[in-house]
């Protein structure tokens, strides 16, 4: 049971927030799904951001050792903060990719 | 590109919500962990796993104490000890020496030894060992990563007991711990990806 604990954590707090947009959204089921594709677009573009940053790093440690340059742990490639700064990555690009001049 | 994201998206959550709160990672660990074999040796090698300055990293801690417990048994004469020097800061392996003194172990028993990688470790082993015939040993390092360590180790020259050490809890219950697990797999798995590819294992 404790394993679910968190989960029913995130259930109170959404349902807080849900009971809160419902009243302001004209079309709240439209929006919601909406603000959920939304979400798995910005994951997804993490998961590529993050891809890219692993390959990069295994790049750069291959390199490094075989041109003798200096030793690079190849599991700093997998630092966890990698995740977060690639989550960054992601949401800030698909703000971007979205803007317009002016808005 | 945007529904592709989206698609990736989706099985991100989905793969996220299976490691942390279904047992599967669990059950990849079993797949992943060797099982060990002790049986007396000629030396016991304790693998590197990390440390800033003269404080080591839990793993570290971890596979020393087990090294120890081994060596208590009376498996081995000998307790080599790895870990790299980091600029001009303490070994690993020289803390983790200054442990095993303080816990009775005589200072001639305990062989010091570098490495950053496993094959480093694998020859600085085999250029300490060899020469005092000293070929059959067993290794201690972390369960997830005893194949790897062991393949590069015999392609050396020993002949290896396994001497693996939980470095995560086997039975992980609470989502952290869980997720925890699946990171040290999927490191691992991206290490035996890159080894098969290189021909190192």
């Amino acid at each position: 049971m404790e394993a679910y604990f968190v989960l029913v954590l995130v259930a109170l707090t959404s349902l807080g927030a849900g009971l809160l947009q419902w009243r302001r959204q004209p079309r709240p089921g439209e929006t919601l799904r909406a603000a959920a594709s939304r979400m798995l677009e910005a994951i997804g573009l993490t998961i590529v951001f993050f891809l890219g940053n692993v390959a990069t790093g295994a790049l750069l440690t291959v390199a490094a050792r075989a041109l003798n340059l200096t030793f690079i742990s190849i599991y700093l490639s997998t630092d966890v903060t990698l995740l977060v700064l690639s989550l960054l990555q992601a949401l800030v690009y698909q703000r971007w990719r979205e803007a317009r001049p002016g808005s | 590109m945007g529904c592709a994201a989206r698609l990736l998206g989706l099985a991100t959550v989905a793969g996220f919500f299976a490691l942390a709160f279904t047992p599967l990672p669990n059950r990849l660990h079993r797949a992943f962990a060797s099982p060990p074999h002790l049986a007396p040796a000629e030396a016991i090698v304790v693998l590197g796993a990390g440390a800033t300055d003269d404080y080591l990293s839990e793993r570290s801690l971890r596979r020393a104490v087990h090294g120890l417990r081994l060596f208590q048994r009376g498996l081995a004469p000998v307790l080599v000890l790895h870990g790299p020097r980091e600029g001009s800061t303490e070994w690993e392996a020289a803390t983790r020496a200054e442990v095993a003194r303080d816990l009775g172990v005589l200072p001639e028993a305990i062989v010091l030894a570098g490495g950053r990688t496993t094959g480093e470790e694998a020859r600085q082993s085999w250029a300490r060992l060899s020469g005092e015939g000293r070929t059959r040993i067993l290794l201690v390092t972390g369960s997830h990563h005893m194949w790897r360590a062991r393949a590069m180790f015999e392609r050396q020259g020993f002949e290896v007991l396994q001497a693996p050490v939980e470095e995560v809890a086997a039975e992980a219950d609470r989502p952290e711990l869980r997720l925890g697990m699946a990171r040290s797999l999927l490191q691992e798995g991206m290490a035996r990806l890159v080894h098969r590819l290189a021909g190192a294992v």
